[in-house]
């Protein structure tokens, strides 16, 4: 038995077609990546070495950039505590009731598997001057004309700008479910015995919630965190479809990373800039992960 | 959470439990409202004639001969039909060959044994923390070169291997934990060991291939950057891709752009109502045990 496991042939066999695929698609792929971005790289022409170029042009001379950077950052911060938030209260509440508790967690589930593309439509249609929460303000009598209303989407002034603290938003409504399911697995793992202890003690349930589930699952929140600042760091398809062009194209107020990598590499073909910026979104993910990992993590271990 | 009412439990306390109990309800049916009503407007609307949804568009379609106006087009003229066609033919191929080659590497990192078995886990779990915006054009001028961009081909060789980490972490779980006697019995019997995968170790995988299955061809069918690069024949566009197109402020016509929504959606939403426990339950899986 032992022998037959431990045969060379038949480990190769059953790994290689993963290894090979998995690094030739994408581990070889980051490291060219990474020697793009340290070259001038347009379509058509052999890629020429140039350094660091392509890094300092991004922090120093693009303004798009620091729009995106702005923007990420925002959704970034905004997503985690929302998202702790919303989801912690969501997954409380349902973990105290009994009847329909799976329908309410199904439908709070249901946009994580929708395409975020064709929601953002929907919401695109919702926040549209003229037809959506517009004219329903407009027949309350809220404002006199619908399209006089708010500019949800296309509103330009301040530091972030509306339609950004929009997405936001709409990207909690769609994603707070899988928070929701993250907190709730962790919840009902807890013996139930902790908390019959603690009532006998004379505990409440608010003071349960606070001094028994809240520590418990602190390993749970560095998860749930880390998926929610990677997801909203790589955020994509929600701009680009709630979006209008004309912001997320050049000088456009509504950038945030991957609509300039998109711009960079799809629309003005330099692929040494885009590869520069997808390797800087890896680490921003790595150090976000690392640095959520050791503060959340760490203090549950007091 | 679930603390058992006490006995001597006073009456007022009860009262409270119950009026907290009647809070909770309503907070989470305003919600249910939340998430159904804005899925329920753009299924309505797109049952209706343009010129209805102008002049109101909050109302229920009155005309009942062409509630299927809008889907046709969408379907036919918006090239919709053909693209839920290829967004269907990559994400079941995709889905396929991910969890065989998946399923393989997990039996033989959690069954087999050898020394470097965790390490080439951990290589693989490397996977789960890139985004795919870093390799995006390295790939794509890769593929380009390869003339694999264009096709289809091209798309599902790079969902594959970005379904790999997952697929292989949640599939080494469950192998992991079938009893080794099991294996032991079948050897004594003279399997061989791809046998053994075969006739012991998928059987007992199942629920592990239906929800890697699953989230894998979710997130397939819903991507849409590397499909917007990778692609620009519009008879090969992936569902995603041609809504964003065909869904655009130059056009005009509302409802007809909502059916379109509609139709990209339904099938997900079709498939999470079949299998919404074991969706929910095994996204869940892969996070919790990590």
């Amino acid at each position: 038995m032992d022998k037959l496991l431990r045969k060379k042939s038949n480990i190769i066999l059953f790994l290689a077609p993963a290894f090979i695929l998995f690094t030739a698609v994408l581990i070889v792929p980051i490291i060219t990546a990474i020697y793009y971005s340290l070259c001038d790289y347009k379509i058509g022409l052999t890629p020429e070495f140039v350094g660091l170029k392509n890094y300092i042009t991004m922090f120093t001379a693009d303004d798009d950039m620091k729009t995106a950077f702005k923007n990420s950052l925002f959704f970034m911060i905004f997503s985690c505590v929302t998202q702790l938030l919303f989801g912690l209260v969501l997954a409380a509440l349902l973990t105290n009731i009994k009847k329909g508790r799976d329908f309410f967690k199904n439908v709070y589930y249901l946009p994580c598997v929708l395409s975020s593309a064709a929601l953002g439509l929907m919401w695109y249609f919702i926040f549209s001057p003229k037809y959506g929460i517009n004219k329903i303000a407009e027949s309350l009598g809220l404002i006199e004309k619908a399209d006089k209303g708010v500019l949800w989407l296309a509103d330009t002034s301040g530091f972030i700008i509306l339609p950004i603290i929009v997405i936001s938003f709409v990207a909690l409504w769609q994603y707070v479910g899988q928070s929701m399911m993250l907190y709730m697995a962790q919840i009902s793992g807890i013996s139930s015995d902790i908390y019959e202890a603690a009532a006998i003690d004379g505990c409440t349930k608010t003071q349960a919630f606070f001094k028994i589930t809240l520590p418990l699952i602190k390993p749970m929140v560095a998860t749930a965190m880390s998926l929610n600042a990677i997801g909203s760091l790589k955020f994509f398809d929600l701009i680009f479809s709630m979006i209008p062009e004309a912001m997320r194209g050049k000088g456009g107020k509504a950038h945030v990373l991957a609509t300039v990598l998109y711009d960079q590499g799809l629309r003005y073909s330099k692929y040494g800039y885009a590869c520069a910026i997808g390797v800087v979104l890896l680490i921003m993910c790595l150090l976000v992960t690392f640095l959520i990992n050791k503060f959340v993590k760490t203090e549950s271990d007091i | 959470m679930q603390i058992d009412v006490d006995n001597s439990l006073t009456e007022k306390n009860k009262k409270t439990t119950k009026i907290v109990r009647i809070v909770i309800y309503a907070i989470l049916c305003f919600l249910v409202l939340v998430y159904i009503l804005p899925l329920l407007w753009i299924i309505m609307s797109a049952m209706k004639p343009n010129a209805d949804f102008k002049s109101s568009p909050w109302a229920l379609p009155s005309d009942f001969s062409s509630l299927a106006d809008n889907f046709i087009f969408a379907w036919t003229k918006g090239r919709l039909g053909r693209a839920t066609l290829n967004s269907f033919i990559v994400s079941t191929v995709t889905l396929i060959i991910s969890l065989i080659v998946g399923s393989m590497a997990a039996f033989s990192i959690a069954k087999l044994r050898w020394k470097f078995s965790k390490l080439v886990l951990t290589y693989f779990m490397i996977g789960m923390m890139i985004p795919i915006h870093c390799v995006l054009f390295s790939l794509y001028t890769q593929f380009a070169s390869w003339h694999l961009t264009d096709s289809l081909i091209g798309l599902i060789i790079p969902y594959t291997a970005f379904s790999l980490p997952i697929t292989i972490y949640i599939m080494a779980g469950f192998f992991e934990s079938i009893p080794n006697e099991l294996f032991e019995a079948a050897v004594i019997d003279g399997c061989s060991v791809p046998r053994l995968f075969v006739t012991v170790g998928l059987p007992m995988a199942k629920t592990g291939f239906m929800v890697t299955g699953l989230m894998s061809f979710v997130n397939n069918w819903n991507e849409l950057l590397f499909a917007m690069v990778f692609i620009s024949d519009d008879m090969k566009k992936t569902l995603p891709v041609s809504l964003t197109k065909f869904v655009g402020p130059h056009s005009t016509n509302y409802t007809q752009m909502f059916a379109g929504i509609v139709i990209a959606v339904i099938p997900t939403i079709i498939v999470y109502c079949i299998f919404a426990n074991q969706i929910v339950e095994g996204l869940t899986a892969g996070a919790v045990k990590g």
